[in-house]
């Protein structure tokens, strides 16, 4: 901290000189926004990130809309403008679409239902260690997703050699892979959330009369609402977009959309699937919409923040 | 009123732990066995995967490869995300909301969208090569997939989102008065950066570009599609050795390879943080 210039001040100046000094801070420049480069500068920088940024989904959107045939079927900017690739997609897209949907919005579910008593009982519990206990919570996110992916499929040989129960290819071994990675999420923005809670709130709803679970259901839960909506839709997104991890657990004829499009890719590709991505571009865009109107984009990044 | 927030924690707690201990259990005993083939493990506990591992240049060179990618992807990600935090987190106007709706967008589809896009983009008769080729800078179509550059660019798509919101939300949490304050007492933009913003952002920071390294070493698609068969990171390596090798094993040691490569980069960036706090370098 440089404190020179106000203990200049400070220290025995008469009182004509500090106005002297103020009228000159005045009447000089404004404090300028700290862009070093300057503001267009500034500007053309981030301008030049935000291309970097967007241009692969918005070249997708455009490609799909090639009118060619399937052979030269991508291209950007797009030939004679048509919808046929939209018309042409397979349904195994579109039940690969479903079930990541299915997937992802349980895992959402799920995440809710196991991280915010987890968020509580880590901001409001005698705990001892409570710092081991919240990195043990977050430890998922700190394993790569791959070595999640592979030490799942692991577990569930090993214990189908054991009980006879094969979980790998079926859905609740998905979900139960997606469900670990996806609870950390919901955890972290409740936590964050929950530690600027005034428990006043809950003490009033007491003293007026209220049990335990209508002070949850009435008092709690409303506050703590935006962390819900921000880390739900955190584990949404993280479960629909997810390859590394179901890309162990999914068999042939059970595939989540990102796995398909995967495959898709590497082996037999097919431009149809530019436009499947295409949708879901705009179903991202649509999930975006909905949650500002819902709690506002602030609310669920500022929730998010650690 | 007394509630035992303890006792609510407790299930969430054996879940996870749990699942956890379980699935790290498995695949750990298990990279202590040798393959057989064909999926079969032999039932003798040796370091024989372990050795291979440290002996054969080509996994080694992975392990290289990967720490190098993954750190460059967060370093470059770091480089073109700050300033748009900076910028949306000291915006007024209504613009922000439309930049910071633009960033969540890219960071929630998914990255074989964006790959698929990438691909489009620097395909042989894609933009950038007939741009380039055009003003003759280049003869040949230049590509990105199957070299290391392009491994770095789609990591680089899979962590901005997310680090852009990162950045935004620790710049956020300091107060533009101090900024203010800086300039009025004289210092430049630059001072300004260097002596106020950046030791006041580098918890968060560093704490935001480990996150980024730690997504990039896991990083599967982008690696995968990217590297073209021709680029290993472990990885995609891993998925390799499940997938089309069948030998779970030697997949189990390369997972432990960078599950622990991974955890004692994080202990010593954290340590090092710790040091530079002590040395007073960092205030906050």
């Amino acid at each position: 901290m440089e404190t020179k210039p106000t203990n200049k001040v400070q220290l025995g100046q008469t009182s004509s000189s500090i106005t002297r000094i103020a009228a000159r801070r005045r009447s000089g420049p404004p404090p300028r926004r700290g862009y070093p480069w300057g503001k267009l500068g500034h500007y053309i920088y981030c301008s030049l990130s935000y291309i970097f940024l967007l241009s692969p989904m918005v070249v997708v959107i455009g490609a799909s809309f090639h009118g060619g045939e399937y052979y030269t079927a991508i291209k950007f900017p797009p030939d004679d403008p048509s919808f046929q690739w939209y018309t042409k997609i397979p349904t195994a897209q579109f039940e690969a679409l479903a079930l990541s949907f299915g997937l992802a919005a349980l895992a959402a579910l799920g995440a809710c239902i196991i991280g915010i008593p987890a968020a509580l009982g880590i901001v409001r519990g005698v705990l001892p260690g409570r710092s081991v206990i919240s990195s043990i919570f977050r430890a998922p996110l700190q394993i790569p997703a791959i070595v999640t992916g592979i030490a799942f499929l692991q577990l569930y040989y090993l214990f189908g050699d054991a009980t006879g129960l094969y979980f790998q290819g079926t859905f609740l071994g998905l979900y139960i892979g997606h469900l670990f990675v996806a609870t950390p999420f919901v955890i972290g923005t409740v936590t964050a959330i929950l530690q600027r809670f005034d428990t006043r709130l809950e003490e009033a709803a007491f003293s007026l009369g209220a049990n335990r679970w209508s002070t949850f259901w009435r008092v709690t839960l409303p506050v703590i609402k935006p962390g819900v909506y921000a880390g739900g839709l955190y584990s949404f997104m993280v479960s629909f977009g997810d390859v590394p991890i179901s890309i162990f657990l999914t068999s042939p004829g059970f595939v989540t959309y990102p796995v398909e499009l995967f495959y898709g890719m590497e082996n037999d590709f097919d431009p149809s699937i530019l436009a499947s991505a295409s949708l879901v571009i705009f179903f991202c865009l649509l999930v975006l919409l909905g949650m500002q109107k819902l709690v506002g984009l602030d609310t669920l990044l500022r929730s998010g923040s650690r | 009123m007394k509630t035992r927030w303890e006792i609510v924690l407790l299930p969430s707690f054996l879940l996870v732990g749990l699942l956890i201990v379980a699935s790290q259990y498995v695949f750990l005993k298990g990279s202590f066995f040798k393959d057989l083939g064909l999926g079969r493990i032999n039932d003798t506990a040796t370091f024989v995967n372990y050795i291979r591992f440290f002996t054969d240049s080509f996994y080694l060179n992975t392990l290289w490869i990967t720490v190098k990618t993954s750190a460059l992807a967060a370093l470059f990600t770091l480089i073109l995300g700050f300033p748009v935090a900076y910028l949306i987190a000291r915006m007024r106007s209504k613009w922000a909301m439309i930049l910071l709706a633009s960033i969540v967008v890219a960071t929630f589809v998914t990255i074989v969208i964006k790959v698929f896009g990438l691909i489009i983009i620097f395909s042989a008769d894609g933009l950038i090569n007939q741009a380039l080729m055009g003003l003759n800078i280049i003869d040949r179509p230049y590509t990105i997939i199957g070299n290391q550059t392009g491994v770095v660019v789609g990591l680089m798509h899979f962590t901005l989102g997310f680090g852009v919101l990162l950045l935004y939300s620790v710049i956020q949490t300091i107060p533009r008065s101090f900024e203010d304050a800086a300039q009025i007492h004289g210092a430049s933009r630059w001072r300004m950066h260097l002596r106020v913003l950046l030791p006041l952002s580098l918890p968060g920071v560093t704490v935001g570009a480990l996150m980024m390294f730690n997504m990039c070493m896991g990083a599967f698609t982008s690696a995968a599609l990217l590297g073209g068969g021709r680029v290993f990171t472990l990885p995609v390596l891993i998925q390799r050795t499940v997938m089309m090798e069948i030998k779970y094993s030697m997949a189990g040691t390369l997972a432990a390879v960078l599950l622990i490569t991974v955890l004692l980069i994080n202990l010593l960036s954290i340590y090092l943080i710790h040091r530079l706090k002590s040395a007073r370098l960092v205030i906050a």
